[in-house]
């Protein structure tokens, strides 16, 4: 079958992830353009539920059942699998999540067909028989225009990029099964899945973010963040001094060495701006700032700055939002 | 690489301190230990000792990234390296290894005393005097303007041994090492100066202060040939310091030329004022590439040694001189206060102009090497 | 131990110089190169693991032939050599020429462990790791924050950050480990590590060295291409609250108000 793929990534509970049903959305309208048919799989030990949501996206789902996918790294299985369902010589384009695990598959299945990536799409139209993909790089200073130079490709899309919007009807789920034979893969076993209480859900896919840099001064001043995303229902964010000084743990460090991220909002208190924070949130929506040099970079890219001392200012504005909602 | 491992470590952690230790004039014993602790003490010192075996290129680069940020502590590494120079142009391998891993690791630090009050551009005519008295040495006299002389633990002394009436000027000199705390061996005073106010210049006195034999570096009679072979290898070390300096103030007065409006305009629009910074640039860039070809120059062996050293010297201190003060007139009033580094960059260029040789005798040196020349 | 530790030089984001040349690749002559932080990290645990467990770590590049400046950077961390593949015809190279060539060349060394950072500030993709796992043939554990390696079993194990907490990955060695920040903030070089830098091996290898063909590799036979680029849209002037805290909490309220965030 040609046309356009959607990977469903499946959460530990056995729900469809949510960067899954953006990225169909993202596909199903690049589909719709260029007159092309799209479909979504999901693989996994049991991919029922999660086949069932990403059917309310896309018309057809492939739902692959294999036992392998609960002992194994999950990407891994997913690619050998998906790769063995492609076929060759046809136009096809593979739309993945650029989350860890939808990387590692994007990177797994190009290794497996040969295929080209183009990595974190902002955008995407559809022209001369392919997808036009832009991204944004430098720092945010350029968006490039990229395509496939055959007929095949991968596109990863990161979180926050589209809103995933189902589409109103049901689609079909295929149940295949996995084929018998022995996977290529060395033998990685999963030996046990530990959940840490206090692990704060993905940050890349928050839509408010607060976070604090070096101006916090140590693991209490953090406690101002972490309420003040509380009232916002955000997540909480840190730059890389903030992670290094111990303050709080790496997932949720932001910029050019931890995760990137496009929140509507992004409340960056005593955080200066430099490139390799900036690089990490600066296609936020809105940026607001509260830092007490008004020379510091972020004061010319964020869209509000308040030159202030953040310990006074911020609790103002934890007062002001908790008086607001009540 | 290792210019910008320096640069780093000199921006964060000794420009910071720069101005404190100019004010209040005291050795900056943590600045010491900074470099001790991140090996920069040790790139002058062999491998086989704890050293880091480094060339003199490397040592100035090394001195110009800190003298930067401040003089005084680029000078803790010149001096260092100066001091130590005596025993490794002439030391035998039992007084390396009885010093030198102490040294390398920045343990103990070493001075060198070669100045008198009457015997300054005029070494030769050194009076403190050693005489043999069995198996030891007794020195009296003075040495003045000792860089570094109070807080050293090891200072190289060069005293007249050999007295007799047809003895030869340049031959009269022998070298010794004396360690601090030898009896009759002491610090008499320390200089207020204009400028590299953190580094202790001081008057060291000698009254009957016995020294083994073992503490003699070199044959007796060779010291000054051993001082003028060290001041060949050494002069580089405060080009670089020179350098720094000069570079130092020319980045201070480049970002406030840039920043500072006047006439509704930075003044860095101004022509005079590009004028003045494309000099200084270009003065302080040409000393620099002086600098760096004299030290691979000297490195390798070259017979005009002494021209390369005394030229890089020459013109690196003069550089200095003029862009500090000329940094100081871009920053107008403001240059003059200390609110900027400038007016400390300007006092401490001036030594740069006047020690380890004064910039007339630097001329001297030139203009032999000149007639010496083979047509 | 033995490992390998992919290492990308990548232009300087801190410069701020980066660009893109007439032909829409990547200029990378435009600034200068460091070492992608994210394989700092990956370098830092194979010092660490050696320095544990006894061994050698090899840098392991492909690009232009200037890049043994980057590669001594690495060296200087406390790296034993460095590798550096490099050919013309690998210009322009894409994801799938520069896997396969990696690859070709791990098929020349002997080790125990690959490590990996998890992408390069350059690509941002994140499929290096992956890649070069599947045609080398290695098993893959990726976004590591620990690694506990059992020289005597040959196995390792790994814990792989996951959205509740992390999962434990138990893999024969050899295996590729892509690495993340959590296994620990990368050393300074010291001036030791700088000067004895400079003796330490790199040895340079040619497509034919891995017994690769140009045509093969590089720009020409690229899955992808940049076909434009523009600047994009500038964000709207910021606006400076200086008032007092209270005045300030209200102003940005209000900002977030209009903006329907809250």
């Amino acid at each position: 079958m040609a046309g356009l793929w959607v990977l469903g990534e499946v959460t530990p509970e056995g729900t469809l992830a949510r960067i899954s049903g953006e990225v169909a959305t993202f596909a199903r309208g690049l589909a719709a353009e260029a007159g092309q048919e799209v479909a979504g799989v999901v693989v996994a030990a049991d991919p029922s539920a999660a086949a069932a949501e990403l059917a309310t996206y896309l018309p057809r789902v492939l739902a692959v059942s294999d036992p392998a996918a609960a002992e194994r790294p999950w990407s891994f299985v997913a690619a050998e699998r998906i790769a063995g369902l492609l076929e060759p010589d046809t136009q096809e384009f593979m739309f993945v999540g650029a989350g860890p695990d939808g990387r590692d598959v994007a990177g797994s299945l190009a290794a497996l067909l040969g295929w080209g990536v183009l990595a974190n799409a902002i955008g995407a139209t559809w022209k001369d028989g392919g997808p036009v993909v832009e991204m944004s790089v430098f720092g945010g200073r350029l968006k490039t225009t990229s395509r496939f130079t055959g007929p095949t490709g991968i596109v990863t899309v990161r979180p926050n990029v589209v809103t995933a919007e189902p589409s109103g009807s049901t689609g079909k789920v295929e149940v295949v099964e996995a084929p018998v034979d022995e996977l290529r893969q060395p033998a990685v076993r999963v030996i046990d899945r530990v959940v840490e209480a206090g692990t704060a859900a993905p940050i890349e896919e928050a839509k408010i973010i607060v976070a604090g840099g070096r101006g916090m001064g140590g693991s209490e001043g953090f406690k101002l963040v972490e309420e003040l995303a509380e009232v916002l229902g955000g997540a909480v964010g840190a730059t890389r001094a903030a992670v290094d000084a111990g303050w709080i743990p790496y997932g949720q460090q932001i910029g050019q060495t931890g995760k990137i991220v496009k929140p509507q909002l992004y409340l960056a208190l005593g955080i200066s701006g430099a490139i390799q924070h900036k690089v990490g949130m600066q296609t936020a929506d809105t940026i607001v700032a509260v830092n007490r040099d008004p020379d510091a970079p972020i004061a010319d890219f964020a869209d509000l700055v308040v030159i202030g001392d953040l310990f006074e200012v911020g609790p103002a504005l934890l007062a002001e939002l908790r008086a607001r909602s009540g | 690489m290792l210019r910008d491992a320096v640069r780093v470590l000199a921006d964060e952690r000794i420009a910071p301190r720069a101005a404190e230790i100019d004010r209040t004039a005291e050795f900056p014993w943590d600045v010491k230990e900074l470099l001790a602790s991140h090996d920069i003490l040790s790139l002058p010192f062999p491998a086989e000792y704890g050293g880091l075996g480094g060339e003199l290129l490397t040592v100035a680069l090394a001195i110009e990234q800190i003298s930067r940020v401040c003089a005084t502590s680029g000078l803790i590494l010149a001096v260092q390296e100066l001091g130590a120079l005596p025993l490794l142009l002439a030391g035998t391998d039992e007084q390396k290894q009885r010093w030198f891993p102490d040294l390398a690791a920045g343990r103990t630090l070493i001075a060198f005393a070669l100045t008198e009050a009457e015997a300054g551009s005029d070494a030769a005519s050194t009076r403190t005097r050693a005489v043999r008295d069995g198996d030891d040495w007794v020195i009296d006299g003075s040495k003045r303007f000792i860089s570094q002389g109070s807080v050293a633990d090891l200072v190289a002394v060069f005293a007249a041994t050999e007295t007799s009436d047809d003895t030869p000027r340049h031959k009269r000199l022998t070298c010794f090492i004396v360690e601090k705390g030898t009896a009759g061996f002491g610090v008499e005073r320390v200089e207020h100066k204009m400028g590299i106010r953190g580094s202790p210049t001081a008057e060291l006195g000698f009254h009957g202060v016995r020294v083994p034999d073992a503490n003699r570096v070199g044959a007796p009679g060779e010291g000054f040939a051993i001082a003028m072979r060290t001041l060949d290898r050494s002069r580089p070390g405060i080009a670089a310091q020179a350098v720094g300096i000069a570079q130092g103030a020319l980045d201070v007065a480049a970002r406030y030329a840039n920043e500072r409006r006047q006439f509704g305009k930075p003044i860095a629009e101004f022509q005079m004022i590009q004028a003045m910074l494309a000099d200084m640039d270009a003065g302080t860039e040409a000393a620099r590439q002086l600098l760096y070809k004299a030290c691979t120059e000297i490195e390798s062996g070259s017979p005009d040694a002494a021209r390369w050293s005394a030229m890089c010297k020459l013109v690196a201190g003069d550089n200095a001189m003029k862009v500090t003060t000329d940094a100081v007139q871009v920053l107008g009033g403001y240059g003059y206060i200390d609110e900027f580094p400038v007016e400390r960059m300007m006092r401490d260029a001036k030594i740069t102009q006047l020690y380890e040789g004064t910039q007339q005798i630097q001329r001297i040196v030139i203009a032999r090497a000149l007639a010496g020349r083979p047509d | 131990m033995h490992i390998v530790v992919l290492v990308k030089p990548v232009p300087d984001t801190a410069s701020s110089g980066e660009r893109l040349r007439p032909d829409n690749r990547l200029d990378r002559a435009a600034v200068p190169a460091v070492v992608n932080a994210n394989d700092e990290y990956a370098l830092e645990a194979a010092l660490k693991l050696v320095e544990a467990h006894g061994g050698e770590v090899t840098v392991l590049t492909m690009a232009p032939s200037g890049a043994t400046d980057t590669i001594r950077k690495a060296l200087a961390m406390g790296a034993t050599r460095g590798v550096l593949v490099t050919d013309e015809a690998l210009a322009g190279s894409d994801i799938r020429s520069t896997v396969l060539v990696l690859a070709a060349a791990l098929a020349g060394l002997e080790f125990d462990l690959v490590l990996a950072g998890v992408d390069t500030s350059d690509g941002q993709g994140g499929f290096v790791g992956p890649g070069v796992a599947v045609k080398a043939e290695l098993p893959y554990l990726s976004y590591a924050a620990k690694i506990e390696p059992k020289p005597d079993d040959r196995l390792v194990t790994v814990r792989r950050i996951s959205p509740t907490g992390y999962d434990v990955l138990e893999s024969p060695m050899p295996a590729l480990i892509a690495c993340t920040q959590a296994l620990g903030e990368p050393r300074y070089p010291s001036l030791k590590g700088i000067m004895a830098a400079r003796s330490k091996e790199i040895v340079t290898k040619s497509l034919a060295d891995l017994g690769l063909e140009p045509e093969g590799v590089g720009g020409a036979v690229a899955t992808t291409e940049v076909v434009g680029s523009e600047a994009p849209p500038a964000r709207a002037a910021t606006r400076v609250v200086r008032e007092a805290p209270d005045v300030a909490a209200r102003e940005v309220v209000a900002f977030l108000a209009e903006r329907r965030i809250v």
